[in-house]
């Protein structure tokens, strides 16, 4: 969601003088409160600092591409636990 | 600057792209590149424009001559989907050197490899990511695709590799 909320931004910027003027100004919270970041997230892109919003928005696709992956390292279940939920493992009931 | 790779470089011009193709509210390919240029956004009035020339130099230039509007030169006699991929590369120049541009600090991330950079965005505002991806059932010749989007086959898998390797 992040990433999607990254990239409307970033496409707004290059035809919204508003995103720039914004960012020139310090007031980059403004225009974060109008995307779908996750709060924790929109937090961390405000403080961010840049100097330019080309190298602002390179600082913030880091930081939203390493939260998605860490997500999806979290989602991975662990190699001790299988790739079988616990109810079907073959472990739980002994047939016979 | 920072150093940036070469795959964020190619996510900020795939969305840059993208912005102008849905300012345009274009839904569905092939993306009107010279329409875009003659009819641009207000932010872009004084940095886009077409004039064709003749010549057997190149087959276009992107110069803004001083206090004057920026225009791309572009040769009389290319074939049309040529003409689209020249027109569309050195369109990146022209925004580069906007006012808007230059406020946003774009030459900063992609002046040290400008050529790379143009003919990358050439293809990403020729075909579009969510186009390409939402013709997925459609015939997958370099042809068909060159058809759809009205682009060379060589640009076409060019196209579908760079979309490829971003996946990896």
């Amino acid at each position: 969601m992040s990433m999607k909320a990254l990239n409307h931004l970033v496409a707004r910027s290059i035809v919204d003088p508003s995103v720039v003027i914004s960012f020139n100004d310090g007031r980059i919270s403004d225009v974060l409160s109008e995307c779908e970041f996750a709060p924790e997230m929109r937090a961390n892109l405000a403080q961010l600092e840049a100097s330019s919003f080309a190298e602002y928005a390179m600082y913030a696709y880091r930081i939203v591409k390493a939260a998605e992956e860490a997500e999806v390292s979290i989602k991975m279940p662990s190699p001790l636990e299988g790739l079988l939920p616990r109810d079907s493992r073959a472990d739980q009931e002994q047939v016979a | 600057m920072i150093p940036i790779t070469r795959k964020e470089r190619e996510w900020f011009l795939d969305t840059i792209a993208l912005g102008l193709v849905e300012y345009m509210g274009i839904a569905e390919p092939p993306v009107p590149v010279e329409e875009l240029l003659n009819h641009p956004p207000e932010l872009y009035q004084d940095d886009f424009g077409v004039v064709d020339m003749r010549s057997n130099l190149w087959d276009a230039t992107f110069a803004r001559p001083l206090t004057q509007r920026g225009n791309i030169f572009v040769r009389l006699d290319l074939e049309p989907n040529e003409r689209r991929y020249a027109l569309a590369r050195e369109m990146l120049s022209a925004l580069l050197t906007s006012r808007h541009g230059r406020a946003m600090g774009l030459a900063d991330v992609f002046l040290p490899e400008l050529r790379d950079s143009a003919d990358y965005f050439a293809r990403a505002i020729l075909m579009p990511s969510n186009f390409v991806h939402n013709r997925n059932g459609s015939d997958q010749k370099p042809e068909a695709i060159a058809d759809d989007f009205q682009v060379t086959p060589s640009m076409a898998c060019e196209r579908c590799e760079d979309l490829h390797r971003h996946l990896s």
